[in-house]
Formats: C-alpha cells, structure tokens, sequence
C-alpha cells in the first residue's frame, strides 16, 4: 500500500497536537476549532481504514515497516487485523465526540486540553497498530503521560491522588511488560541470533522453556490485568474515574482499559500459547469473580460516575471470560463487547457528565426526580442504560451473549456463575436510575435544563451505533471473525488444546442437513396434497 | 402468489406497531392526545387484520404442512453458531399474533379513553405499541435468541409502563422490581440457550424436534427446566410471582395488557414451543406440573384477603397461569392455550372493567370502600358479572370450558393430586371472584359521606371532579395521578394501591361521586365480556368441535394427548361446577350485604390468623425484602466499604505507604553530620572487603 | 597493542594525544594571568568568560579530531603506555566537554546575580574539567588518581564558591573531608592492586593475570574492592553516596549542574576502563559488588527522593538512581552493557543539566538557597515554557517515552536482560521496579508545577518581576531540550556512538 495509511493514523493527531501548542493561547476558538478539524480528520482516516478493510482476511493489512532503534532491532511496524481495526475505529470516532462534549466544561487552559487530549488519541492509536512490542510498549507508556496531565488538570476534588494512582499503578504493571518484553527479545536472540521484538516472528518462534514461559506470561499479565482492570486490580479505575473530567472518563472507559484485553488477544495468545492454555482457568475465575463483585460494589456506590465506572470492571469481566474462553465464539463475543462497551458506557459518562455541568454534583443522594425536568436527557439515559444492562438489540448484549456462551462451551461452572451476573447488572443500574431520575423533583433539580442540540449530537450517534450493532453485528463479527479463528488454531496448532466447538459444529451441521431434509419432505407432501386437491 | 409467500411476509405485523412506537417516541409531542392515540389503535388494528390475513392464508395450507419459516437475515454469525432473524408462521404462533393484536386493539382504544388528559398521553401509546411489537417479535421468532429479544423487549415495556407514572415511588420501585425479578428467570433462560448450542449448535425451533432425541432425556430435563425458570419469572409463577402483584402500580389498561393477557403468558408459550425437550423427560413435566398447581392454590388463597381490586385480580391471575402451567405439566398443550385464549378474554374484561370502577371513583382501589356500584356504572357492572360466571367456571361461560378441560385431563392422566388442587382452585376462584363482584357492584355503599370519616377525623375538602360535576373529573381530577402536580398537594394520591391489613381511607374519596366511564372506554368491555362468554366455542370437547385442538394439532404433532372417556368428562365437569356453585354460594352468602363497615372483613376476621398470613401472601415477598434489604445490603455493604476500599485498596495505598515511611527513614539517616556520612563509606568499604576476603575467589 | 607497549623502552610523548587535555589547562591558567594583568579592566569577567569559551571549543575541535583519528587507525597509546586515548576516551570526553561548556554558559547570569562574579569560577571549572579529561584516558591507576585528584579539588572550591551562603561553605567542606577520605581509600585500593600484581598499568594488570595465577587473590580483591569504593563515591553510588544531596543542593547550581553531569562522566570512564581491560576474569567478584551497589543506589535515591521538600535535594537523590542504572550496565560486563552505559552518560548528561538549568534560572527568589516545592508551585502556570522544559527534563529523567530517557533506560535493561542469568533477571526486575518508584517524585514535581499554589500572596512576591532567560541559558537549555527529544525520537545515530565508543 503506498498512502501509509496506519503512519496517518497516529500522525495526524500528533502533528496536530504539535501545531496547537503553537497557536497563542489567547485565541481559544481557533485552538477548538483546529481540535475538531484534527480529530474529524483523523476520523475520516478511520473510516477509510475501515471501508478498505478487507474482511474474511486473517492476516495483518496495510502493514508498515521502519527500522527504529537499530542498536535493539526495534523497528516501527504498523499493521491491522480484525481485532485491532474496530479498536481504532472507536478510538477515532470518541475523541470527536469528547471534544464536542468538553466545549461548555472546559473553560481554562482550552490550549493545553486540547493538546494533551490529541496527544492522547496519538498514542492510543498507536498502541492499537504497533505489531512491534518496544513500540507497543513505548506507545502504552506513552499514554500514560497525556492521560495524567487531563487528569491533573481539569479533574475533580481529589485528582492530584487519582492522577498519581493511574500512573503509578499502571506503570507498575508496564514495568514488568518492559522487562518480560526485553527478556523474550534476548532469550530469542541467544537461540536464533536475531534480535527482534517484532511480535510476528517472536510468535513463529517456539523455543520457550515451559517455566520462562509462564513466567514471562505472567510479566505481561501484570500490565494487561491491572489496565483492564480485572479483580482485585481494580481499585484505580474507580478512583480515576469519578477525578477524571467527563471527556477523560469516556475515553478511558471506551478504550483505555480495552488495552489490556487487546493486549490479552494481541500479544499473550500469539507468544504464550501454552502458558495461556495452562493460565486460562485462572483468568476465567478472576473474570467471573469481576463480573459479580463488580456488579454487587456497584449496587453500593452513592456516586454515579463509580456506579458505572465498577459497572465497567464487571464488563470487562465479560470480556476476559471470553477472551480466555479459547473459543472463537467467546472471542468473537469479547472483541465485540470491547467494541460495544466504548457506546453504551462512553453515552453515559457523557450524560453523567451533562448532568454533573447542571447540578455539580455527582451525588445520587442530591439528585432525584431529573425525569421531569429533563425528558431528553432521561430518554438517553435509559436508552444508554438498557443497552449498558445488555437488552437484546442493543450491541451489549451480542458481546456479552456469546462471551458467556463461549465460556458455557469453554467449561460450564464459569458461565453459568458469571451469568448470574446480569440480574446484578439490571439491579444496580435500575436502582441508581430510580434514585437519581424517578420521584419528585427536588428544588435544584427542577430547575435544571434538557439537554441542547450539541450535547444531543454527542450522544445520539453512540446510542444509535450500539442500537445498530445490536441488530446488525455481522459486519463487525466478520472482520473479526478470522482474527479469532486464527487465534483459536493457534492454540490447536501449537498445543494440545482442542477446541470443544468443533464436535457441536459437527452436531449442527448434522441438525441443519436434517432439518432442510425434513423441510423438504413436508413441502412435498404439501405439494401432492395440493395436487389431490386439483384434482379433485 | 399462494399461501406460504404471503406467510413469508409475516414479519409485516410486529412492524407495523414497532413503527407506532418510533413514530410516537421521536413526535409524539408534536403530535399530541388524542391523534397519538389514534396513530397507535389504527396500526393496531392494521396488525390485527394482517394476522387475520396470516391466518386464513395459514388455513389454505394442508394441515401437515402448516409450517412456514421465513429467515430474513442472519443476525449473530460466530464461528460455529449462527442465528438468523427469521420469522416462524405456524398454528401456534398465529394464535398468539390474533391473541396480542386483537385485545391489544381493543385496549388501545380503551387507553384512549383512561388516559386522556395525561401529559404523557403520546409515550403512553408509544410503550404500549412498542410492548405490542416486541411481543409479536417474542412468539413469531423462529429461534429462541430473536424469541428472546421480543422476551426482554416486553420486559423493557413492562418496565416502563410499570413505572409510567415515574415521580410515584412506589411505581419507580414496582417497575425495577419487575425487571430484576424477571432477569432471574432470563438467566434460566440465557443457561439454557448456552447449553443448547454447546450440545447441538442449533437455537431454531424446528431443530428442537430431531435435537431433543439426540441429546438425550438428561440434557433434554435440564434444557427445560432452565426454560421453566425463564417461564415462571415472566409468567409470575412461584417463587418468582412476586413482582406481579406490585405491577399493579402501573395504569391500570396496562395491567389489563401486559399483566393479565398477554405477557404473562409468554412463559406458556415458551414451554409449549419447547415441548419436544418436555415429551423427552417426564421429570420436567412432572416439575412444571406441581409448579402450576401450587401456585394456583397458594395464589388463589392469597386472592380471597385482598381488600385492593386491582392485587385481587394480580393474584387471581397468578393463579390463573398456575392451571396452564398445569396443563403444561400433563402435556395438555392445547388446553393451555385455549386457557390462554380464555384468560385473556374473561381477566382483560375484569381488568379494563376494574378499571373503570377505579376510573369512576376517584382513584379508589379499595374494595372495602365500595359496593353498590351496579347502578351507577351499570354496563362495567354487567360485563364484569359476565367475566365474573366465566372465570368462576360456571358453565357454559368460556371459563367453564377451559379449567375443566385441564382437570379432566388431570384426572383422565391419573394425576389426582394435581386434579383435586385443581379442583380446591376452582372453589377458590370461584371465592374470590364472587367477592371482588359483590363487595364492589352489590350489597351496601361504603362511600360518600357516610363514611367520610372514619375515625372523626376532618373531612378532606372536595377537590376537583368532585361529587357535583362527575364527568370534569376525568380531565384532570383523577387518572391515578395525571400530571402530578394536579395532585401534588394530596397525600394519598401518590400510593392509590391498597395492601393487605391496611386501614381503608374514605376520606381518600374526597366525597367524589361514582360514575359510569366514557363509552370509548365501555366499547372493549364490552366486546371483551362478549368473548369471555362465548369463546368456549373454539374448542368444545363434544364430537369434532374442538376447532382449536385440531387447529394446533400440527404444532404438537407426536404428543400424547390424554383422551378422556365420557364417564370420565362428566364425573369431573359435574364435581366442579358443584365445586364452583358452592364456592360461589359461600361467597354469596357472606358478602351479600357488603360490609358492615369498611374496616371489618368478615373472612379477613374470621380466619385470622391464617388470614393473615394469606393476606401477606405467606411473607414471601416481605420476606425477600427483608432479606435484601438486611443481610443483602449489609453483605454488599461490606464488599465496598471493607473489603474494597479498605482491604483492596488499603494494599494498594499500603506499598505507596511503606515505601514513603521508607523514605522518611533514609532522609533522616541524612542528618548533615560528616562522621556519621564518612561511617557510611567505611561501613560500605568494610563489607566489600569482608566480601572480598570471605566470598570472593572461592 | 600489549606487544607494543613492551618494546618501547623510551616513553614516547604524543602531544595530541593530550592536546585537548592541554586546551583546557590552558585555557584555565590563561584565565588566571587574564585575571592578574587586567584587574583593573571593567569587562574582565566577560573577557575571561570568552577566553575560557574558546579553549572548551578548541578542546572540543581537537576531540572531534582525535575520534577520526582513532577511529581510523586504532588507540593512541603514549606516555609510556599511560595515556591512552582510545574511542572510549574520547566520547566520555565529548561528554565532558560538552557538560563544561554548559557549565560555563549557565555560570555567566547567575555569578552576576548572585553577586559572585569573578573569573576565577571559570578557572576553576576548567581546571577540573582537565582533570576528567585525564581520567577519561587514563590507562594507569596512578594517572587515575592523580587526575581524580585535578578534577575534585577545583570542585570543592566551586562547591563552597558562594562566600555568602552558609549551605555553600558546608557543602564544600563535607565534599573535601569525604573526598579526602575516600580519595585515600582509593589510594590504599592502588597499592594492593600493585602489592598483588606488581604493575599499575591497566592494560599490565591485565595481561599479568592473564599469565599467571594467583595463590592467594585475598590482597588482589581487597584492592580492586577499594577501587570500587573510591570511584563509588566519585559517581555518587550507595551507601558512598551520602555527601551527594548536601553538597548537590548547597552548592551553586551550576556547579551542581557541572558536577551531575560531567563528574560521572569521568568517574564511570575509569570505573569501566579498570574492571573491563583489567579484571574481566574476576568477574565472579566484582559483579556482585556491583550487583549490590546498583541495586542500593536505585532503590535508595528513587526511595529516599520521595520525600523530599527541595527541587535541587531531590534531583541529587535522582542523580544517585541514575549512578545505579549505569551501574546496572557496568554489572552487564559485556561490550552491550559498556554501550548502555556511555550512551546513558550521554544523555543524562543533557538531562540533568536542562533540569538544573532551569532550577538555576527559575529560583523565584534571588536567594539560590530557596529551592523548596511551594516555591515552585504553580511556575508552569505563570511561565509556560520554562515550566514546560522543567516538567519535560523530569520526564525524561523519569524514562518517559520519546525521551533519551527512555531509551537510555532501554539500552540499560536491554543490556542486563541479555546477560540472561538467574540473578540478571533479579536485578532487571529491581531496575523497573525502581524506575517505577522513581515516578512518585518526579510527577511529583511535574505536578507542584501545573498546579496553583494554595496562597497567592505568596506566588505574587515570587513572580512579581520574573527573571528573564539570558541568551546564555537560552542555548544552555535550547540544546539540552533539543537533544534529549532528538534522542528520545530518533537514537539510531547516537547508539551507533556509543558503540563504535565501546572498545578499548
């Protein structure tokens, strides 16, 4: 491919931070509107990666490749799959959407927010395209540094303490990725003599002893499994959350802690087939564990932002449950839910946040009765909250349906714990919901306004695409489809694991052939009834 | 173009109303009372007559081949699972389609009348076709997921219209009870999906058949029991019958609808499209079986104490769904249906009728506060009678023929245990029901002014739609609290339902005169009191006129159905019409002249303590509250406060912690002194030599 | 080379092999006569300024000279094989020089702020950069100490350089009395090397033990563990690391600038040159010492810097880390970890003296002694790019990505991840850990500055007039900045440096 499309991709919201910095202050709107135009543009780029990729391709497309730091082999390789593409594609469709969203509430320093959150946007996109893993590494590092300064800056009460927390306790996790990272590229080099860190072939390569293989798998767990966050290594993103400001929150719930689940799918499968195999259980059991205790704190919680935001620790319980379900329907269902989750959580911090601008308060206890007052912004959130609940037809509930079925297939005892979990899901949404929007209004709340035509726009779209992706997933499940397949044969062909779905594909394709064969048999004697009846 | 490409367009009819709701969601301000209204009932009726033409084009076919699937596009492809949006044409579904389309019409128009003057009229309407659409998805699925996309749809509207009348609380919590209650049986539901396509892959219905011989009686038990347990959530069956009662919160058309004639039954139509798994395993009929029975006698127990019209009917109901799961259970699938038909008849009959007793007197469920009405609202008086010898099963109302039918098989099966429960059932129906019509249409007048104050308390000054001017009233006087700044001022306007053990309020009644509802609203009584007594013609037991038996026969092919000899019939038909007669002659006897007061309930009286505890529906459901309102949320409660923050989190901050005290250490080993600095040297000189000497070039 | 450096019976001298050594002596004794003859002249410090300025850059052009030189035909071996300006030299002298220059360019506005202007500081700092010079080709453990000895005195003047303030005047009598003390230590460590092998020359050493085998290596290790502790404290390594934050924080910042930069420069060339030409075979000895002494230093500067109240204080407790992870390189004891370890002179070497660069010019008040973080507090606010580089060197200093930092980190851990032991693994994982550590001060500093202060009475004093940036510390901080983002983007150029640096 000559455009290097991918490059642009994280480019263009580099250059454009870059070209921010250097517009005066002074000038707020020029800066806003240089933000838009970067993003939009970034946007496009997206949805041009994503209308040229080709699906049913297992492999790597629009691959990209330059030496970067010689002396270590590490090179900058670009390349997407059908796991990475609709990572991507989120990514640049939220950070439009978080700009528009911050227009009223950030009112200080515009300049430095918007350089830092497009610098943001630049290094999540390139933690989704690096198939290299110091760049991958370098880019996850990266993100941390944007992420602390929005935190910093533009939080709440306590952000210093929570902005210090992300990125201490995160970084403790990319310590070890760092190290286990440098560990494997060396250990390969002694055996090959190539020193590479380009995943691709570390992955082809299968000299690992079986302990530095665990061992190595665990480093990288340590980042994956606090970013994801997966019990007990949860405790930040709630903490962060509630400090963050509302653009910040919709990010980090939308793909920030997907990262640890892409990472999860990227990288531990492809290099650790064994270990993971091994590990699975483990994993399933933390998830599980996720899913209900993060529902049953979420129940607890007075403030609504933690509310969702243990409500995210319980999704991604979801998804880890089918990520380490080894079968292509888990996958598929967690990479679909990493899709879906950014809508249904990205509208309601949104609308949190909406609400937080008109009552500046986050306190369930000080709301009650919004309904009334604000019709609009109710019809959103119950739209945003049922599909975050996972109603059929709203894309939560594909992902989290064939997650669950996945793990059912994988080993029963998981799924059918973690099912439960959606009874915790419905109740801890509803009860909040009936605290803060049902009864009577009380006095500040009834004066509070509906939404406006720009906050409206900003919430629409992702409702409407989750709506859409409920009722209509193929298109995503296709193009993630061979990524899982692949992923699943990997398993099948470097390790003893078999997958348990291919006896039930026999079965039902046994069923299928019946049935058609049955079908034909009650239309021909349809038919010769109906002759009888001619001739009669 | 003949018959099954006609069917193949069946999925016209859930569009049609899911439209409406769009429609009415997105304008429905614009629009406006009553045209929104209108908007809806047309497209109502536009579904109700394409059923029809469903049907007829459904009856061109050969009775074998009344099978229509229809996949419209493949909806979730996963590696080896798939599942299509497909429609599924077939006796069954038809039924459903006529069922839900035809008193969804009907109370639609009904709604019109209740609910005019309500600000939220338009979204009203919007629910309630959304509730319509989402139902017509939940039985023309031809797979169990898109069945169960129509089965959390009109969970979602049952929600909402529950909890319509939002800034009540008692609603709002109504509402989210409803929808948790019913997640706990969506798990049964969810598991038994996942285990069916880890054993054979396959969510259609038509591959339940093969399917259910192949996986064997085991897995078949298990597939239908974790149906079952979706069941009862939805169709309110014990344990989990417990959010139906407080459904009543909601307007009462919508009790009428969703609480009484179609969605609860959708767990009956579940079970019957899963009875392949069912004929595998007799332990799951068995199961199912004592389920209905036990609920329709505790419920029907249950329905005798309560002073609330509305829960009276919410438990009768309950009891009702009890004897289709009954006949579930024996396999009877057609009785249950035709139970179903004749339900919805004769219970939205009571429902709407109730309504508009509730309607004419100033918001008043109390039944204690009553009586007499028949001559101020006679034709909601006379339809309810009707409902009333239907339900009571007094022959040769509809009711009648659809209970006995299930004892006779019971009894014909040899199940005379379930039989007999049935049987006492009847009795207590029969009770109850004669009860409900007694205390609210005849013996004395529990109203107005003379029993205005109970206790001498002051009277509460007339409001509007006071006595003088009934028919203002309906403006914004009542209609369970429209606009509720109209009422914001009353105490009792919020919580209109009456529990169990509650003081009745005359003084609620605001003297407010009863009077008769608007003949939009009389209309679908009416027409709904006309099929309670005559739809027992669709399946008559007598020669070939069980119509509707024959009609299904296809969808049940292969079933076993108990057939009944004569002697047999009769000997049951006989015992409980006895059965009804003389459950409706107690009744009579009793509540004759009404009440001597409001607050003294001769039965309530007589059987305490066990009324009480009837009367409290045996502290099931306080008992569930209590639990998760005490240990529950204390246990929760810890979760957060302790184990999370402080033990989770603690260990966290903890390694910051130490590493600070740390910290503080080594800045304070820094004391600025030189000697202390230059014993630092020496000490580290001192171990490298040590080491040097001991270790090093060993 | 060895061959060689036996035949030759008569030492022969190679002046350019010391001429930039020479440069710089000069420069600094030409300072002094300048001061003597023009006393009188108004412009003297300038003059000497300028002069000094232009022995750096000749110093600096001949360097460049000698690394084409040596890169084309191999180490000039010369004074009787004790000089020995071989590429290694020469890039830790590219260092050095490049850290004097600064030094000097930063020194000019604070003198005259501080009141302390007068050429002899430029004499001082040239005098020892001579000395580091020196050291950085030495090939003889005499020519170690005696240039050990030529870099630290000038450096305990300029330490207690500002007559006025008592922390100055502390800091340069503690560095002397410590330095005095470990400088014999080292001394002793010389002899016994001598008692054990009979030569001093590094290259002898080597061969010696190349030859022959020791009965008894008792006198051998205690020796070179003496060395060890000697240049411990030259570099700041713990527990020889105590003088470091009091006489880094007393001392004039440029100084401490100068110091941070160039003194480890100079010390680790030696510290590298005598384990790795002399005792590679008694490496089971001495990487365990070394072990130790980089995992202490990490753990204890990253630690004790948490709780810190004073900008400069905690930069000095990052410099101890730092020793640490160029420790961790020399532990490697493979020519991967030589590599790291330049290159991390290299860049750290920008790193600090931006950072202290800024702390120089941004001290909100006129006194060089407030350097505590409500001082600070806010600065980023009022002063956008100042703060901005301040925040930006710190991160880089934390091994943020697209630093020089990082890569520097990433060299460092590289190089001990491929040593592939056991006990290598060990101490990589102490490394990142440490490094994770190191965070909470340095947000912890990026944070003082972007947030408001709690009392704005106090800022309003503070930055009521801020100080301009001279033209000086401009370039100062221009090249710094510069540098360690180029580094930190593209580093394929620089390694190569480093690399080709490493061989002796």
């Amino acid at each position: 491919m000559s455009f290097p499309l991918l490059l642009a991709i994280i480019a263009t919201p580099a250059i454009g931070a870059l070209v921010v910095t250097c517009i005066p202050a002074r000038r707020p709107e020029v800066i806003k509107a240089l933000g838009y135009a970067f993003t939009a543009a970034n946007l496009g780029l997206c949805g041009y990666l994503l209308w040229s990729f080709q699906a049913h391709d297992a492999g790597f497309q629009f691959v990209y490749d330059k030496p970067w730091i010689p002396g270590l082999g590490v090179r900058f390789t670009l390349g997407v799959d059908g796991i990475s593409l609709f990572m991507v594609v989120v990514t640049g469709l939220l950070f439009p959407l978080g700009l528009l969203a911050s227009e009223k509430y950030i009112t200080h320093r515009v300049k430095a927010y918007v350089a830092w959150f497009l610098m943001l946007e630049a290094a999540i996109m390139g933690i989704f395209l690096t198939l290299d893993l110091i760049a991958f590494f370098i880019f996850w590092e990266l993100l941390l540094v944007p992420m602390y300064f929005l935190i910093l800056g533009w939080g709440s009460e306590r952000r210093k303490y929570a902005a210090m927390k992300f990125f201490i306790y995160t970084g403790l996790g990319s310590a070890f990725l760092l190290a286990s990272t440098l560990v494997l590229g060396f250990l390969h080099q002694a055996d090959t003599g190539v020193l590479t860190f380009d995943f691709r072939q570390l992955a082809a390569w299968n000299g690992l002893s079986g302990t530095a293989e665990v061992l190595l798998f665990i480093g990288f767990m340590a980042a994956f499994a606090i970013k994801a966050p997966l019990f007990p290594f949860h405790t930040w993103l709630p903490d962060v959350h509630t400090e963050a400001p509302t653009a910040g929150s919709v990010v980090l719930a939308g793909v920030i802690i997907k990262m640890g689940a892409y990472g999860f799918v990227r990288f531990s499968f492809e290099l650790f087939p064994q270990a993971t195999v091994d590990l699975a259980p483990i994993l399933l059991v933390l998830a599980v564990i996720g899913i209900l205790y993060g529902a049953i704190v979420a129940t607890m919680q007075t403030d609504l932002k933690r509310v969702i935001a243990y409500s995210s620790v319980a999704h991604m319980g979801f998804v880890v449950l089918g990520i380490f379900s080894l079968t292509v329907i888990g996958i598929d269902g967690a990479v679909f839910t990493m899709v879906s989750h950014p809508l249904t959580t990205g509208a309601l911090f949104l609308l949190v946040g909406m609400i937080y601008e008109r009552l500046h308060t986050r306190e369930i206890g000080e709301m009650g009765g919004i309904w009334k007052p604000a019709p609009i912004l109710t019809g959103l959130f119950v739209a945003s909250m049922f599909a975050g609940i996972g109603l059929p037809g709203f894309s939560g509930f594909v992902g989290e349906f064939l997650s669950l079925a996945g793990a059912f297939i994988y080993d029963r005892p998981f799924a059918i714990v973690a099912t439960f979990g959606v009874i915790f899901a419905a109740l801890y949404m509803l009860w909040s919901f009936q605290r803060a929007f049902t009864g009577r209004a009380k006095n500040a709340v009834a004066k509070m306004k509906d939404l406006d035509l720009r906050e409206i726009v900003v919430v629409v779209p992702l409702i409407a695409l989750s709506l859409f992706l409920g009722i209509y997933p193929k298109p995503v499940l296709d193009r993630v489809e061979p990524a899982a397949e692949r992923a699943v044969a990997n398993f099948e062909r470097k390790t003893d694991y078999r997958s348990p779905e291919t006896s039930i594909h026999r079965r039902a394709r046994l069923r299928e052939i019946d049935r058609a064969e049955k079908l034909q048999a009650k239309r021909a004697a349809e038919e010769v009834a109906r002759e009888k009846k001619g001739s009669k | 173009m003949n018959a099954r490409d006609v069917l193949d367009y069946i999925g016209i009819v859930p569009l049609l109303p899911l439209f409406g709701a769009a429609l009415l969601l997105l304008f429905g301000r614009r629009i406006g009372e009553p045209i929104a209204g209108w908007i809806a009932s047309g497209l109502m009726a536009l579904a109700f007559l394409v059923s029809l033409v469903m049907l007829f084009s459904l009856l061109d076919l050969p009775a074998q081949g009344r099978l229509q699937v229809n996949q419209i596009f493949t909806w979730i492809p996963a590696g080896t699972f798939s599942v299509h949006v497909g429609t599924q044409a077939d006796p069954l579904s038809i039924t459903w389609i006529l069922l839900v389309t035809g008193v969804g019409l009907l109370i639609h128009i009904y709604s019109i009348g209740y609910m005019h003057g309500d600000p939220l009229f338009s979204r009203f309407f919007a629910y309630l076709n959304l509730f319509a659409a989402s139902m017509l998805i939940l039985v023309l699925a031809d797979n169990l997921l898109l069945t169960f996309l129509g089965w959390e749809g009109v969970g979602l509207c049952s929600y909402l219209l529950i909890s319509f009348w939002y800034h009540r609380n008692a609603a709002a919590v109504a509402g989210k009870k409803a929808f948790v209650t019913n997640r706990v049986g969506d798990v049964g539901f969810l598991l038994a999906m996942f285990l069916i396509i880890s054993t054979y892959g396959s969510l259609e219905y038509t591959s339940m058949g093969p399917a259910a011989k192949i996986v064997g009686t085991g897995t078949s038990t298990a597939i239908a029991l974790l149906l079952m347990v979706g069941a009862m959530g939805k169709s309110a069956q014990i344990p989990l019958h417990v959010w139906l009662t407080d459904a009543m919160e909601g307007p009462t058309p919508v009790s009428a609808l969703i609480h009484a004639a179609t969605m609860v039954t959708a767990g009956v139509f579940l079970m019957a499209r899963a009875y392949p798994f069912l004929e595998m395993s007799h332990d799951a009929m068995t199961v199912v079986m004592w389920i209905g029975a036990i609920t329709a006698l505790l419920a029907g127990t249950v329905a005798v104490m309560q002073p609330d019209i509305k829960r009276a009917l919410a438990y009768s109901t309950i009891s009702q769904l009890g004897y289709m799961f009954l006949a579930i259970g024996l396999g009877a699938y057609t009785a249950a249906v035709f139970m179903v038909l004749c339900h919805a008849f004769y219970k939205g009959c009571l429902f709407l009728g109730a309504g508009s007793v509730i309607h004419g007197n100033g918001d008043n469920q109390d039944m204690r506060i009553m009586g007499a009405f028949r001559k101020l609202m006679p034709v909601t008086a006379i339809a309810m009678v009707v409902a009333w010898l239907s339900i009571a099963g007094i022959p040769p109302f509809s009711g009648f023929w659809a209970k006995d039918e299930i004892l006779v098989d019971a009894y014909a099966d040899g199940k005379y245990g379930v039989w007999i429960i049935g049987t006492i059932a009847a009795l207590l129906t029969a009770v109850y029901m004669t009860r409900l019509i007694f205390l609210t249409f005849y013996g004395n007048a529990r109203f107005g002014d003379a029993f205005a104050r109970p206790d001498g308390a002051e009277a509460v000054p007339v409001v509007s739609g006071g006595s003088d001017e009934g028919d203002r009233g309906h403006g914004d006087g009542h209609g369970d609290g429209h606009g509720d700044l109209a009422l914001a001022d009353d105490p009792f306007a919020d919580e209109p339902t009456v529990k169990f053990d509650e003081p009745p309020r005359p003084d609620r009644l605001h003297g407010h005169r009863p009077h008769e509802s608007p003949g939009l609203m009389l209309l679908p009584i009416v027409t709904l009191a006309l099929l309670a007594a005559f739809a027992g013609l669709l399946n008559l037991p007598i020669g070939n006129l069980d119509f509707l038996a024959r009609f299904l026969e296809p969808v049940f092919h292969g079933v076993a159905v108990p057939d009944p000899t004569r002697s047999q019939e009769l000997t049951v038909e006989g015992l409980s019409v006895l059965f009804a007669i003389t459950g409706l002659a107690i009744a009579v006897m009793i509540y004759r002249h009404g009440l001597k007061t409001p607050s003294d309930d001769p039965v309530v009286d007589k059987l305490r303590p066990v009324s009480t505890l009837m009367g409290h529906a045996y502290y099931w459901d306080e008992g569930i509250g209590a639990f998760v309102g005490g240990p529950g949320k204390a246990g929760s409660s810890w979760l957060d406060r302790v184990f999370d923050q402080k033990i989770i989190d603690g260990a966290v901050n903890g390694v910051a912690g130490i590493a600070q005290w740390f910290s503080r250490i080594a800045s304070r080993v820094q004391d600025g002194y030189v000697r202390r600095y230059a014993l630092g040297i020496l000490l580290g000189a001192v171990a490298i030599v040590l080491f040097a000497l001991l270790w090093a070039g060993r | 080379m060895i061959a060689t450096a036996q035949t030759i019976t008569t030492p022969s001298v190679d002046l350019w092999a010391i001429a930039p050594i020479m440069a710089l002596v000069g420069a600094g004794v030409g300072v002094v006569l300048l001061r003597a003859l023009l006393r009188r002249h108004a412009a003297v410090t300038q003059i000497c300024f300028g002069f000094s300025i232009l022995g750096v850059v000749v110093a600096g052009g001949l360097l460049f000279r000698q690394w084409n030189l040596v890169r084309d035909d191999g180490p000039i071996t010369t004074f009787a094989g004790m000089v020995r300006v071989d590429p290694f030299a020469v890039f830790l002298g590219v260092v050095v020089v490049a850290a004097t220059a600064m030094g000097l360019l930063l020194a000019v506005s604070y003198l005259n702020r501080e009141g302390l202007e007068s050429p002899e500081y430029f004499a001082l700092i040239l005098l020892s950069a001579s000395g580091m010079l020196m050291m950085t080709t030495a090939n003889d453990l005499i020519v170690v100490f005696v240039s050990l000895e030529v870099l630290s005195i000038p450096l305990y003047v300029l330490a207690a350089f500002d007559k006025r303030r008592l922390a100055s005047q502390e800091a340069g009598l503690k560095y002397f009395v410590l330095g005095a003390f470990s400088s014999a230590i080292f001394l002793y460590g010389i002899a016994l090397v001598y008692g054990g092998t009979g030569t001093t020359s590094l290259t002898g050493i080597a061969t010696f033990l190349a030859n022959n085998t020791l009965f008894e290596q008792g006198t051998l290790l205690v020796g070179l563990g003496l060395l060890l502790v000697g240049l411990g404290f030259k570099v700041a390594a713990v527990p020889f690391h105590m003088w470091t934050p009091d006489v880094y924080q007393g001392a004039p910042t440029p100084v401490t600038a100068f110091m941070a930069a160039a003194t480890k420069a100079a010390a680790f060339g030696a510290l590298l040159r005598i384990v790795s030409i002399s005792f590679p075979q008694y490496q089971d000895d001495w990487r365990p010492i070394v072990f130790v002494l980089a995992t202490l230093s990490m753990l204890v500067g990253a630690i004790a810097a948490l709780a810190q109240n004073d900008i400069k204080r905690t930069l000095a407790y990052s410099s101890i880390a730092h020793a640490g992870y160029i420790l961790m390189g020399v532990y490697a004891a493979t020519s991967r970890g030589r590599e790291a370890a330049l290159f991390y002179l290299f860049v750290y070497a920008f790193m600090a003296i931006g950072a202290f660069a800024v702390v120089t010019i941004a001290a909100p008040r006129a006194d060089d002694a407030k350097h505590s973080y409500d001082d600070y507090r806010g600065m980023a606010l009022r002063r956008p790019v100042l703060g901005g580089l301040l925040i930006f060197f710190v991160l880089a200093q934390a091994g943020v990505p697209l630093t020089s930092g990082f890569v520097g980190k990433l060299e460092i851990f590289g190089s001990v991840a491929q040593a592939g032991e056991t006990r290598d693994y060990i101490l990589l994982v102490i490394g990142v850990v440490s490094a994770v550590i190191a965070f909470g001060f340095y947000l912890r500093i990026a944070y003082t500055l972007v947030t408001e202060p709690d009392d704005e009475t106090a800022l309003a004093g503070a930055y009521a007039k801020p100080r301009g940036v001279d033209a000086w510390t401009g370039v100062v901080l221009f090249a710094a900045a510069a540098l360690t983002l180029v580094v930190g983007l593209a580093p394929g150029m620089f390694i190569h440096f480093a690399r080709d640096a490493v061989f002796f």
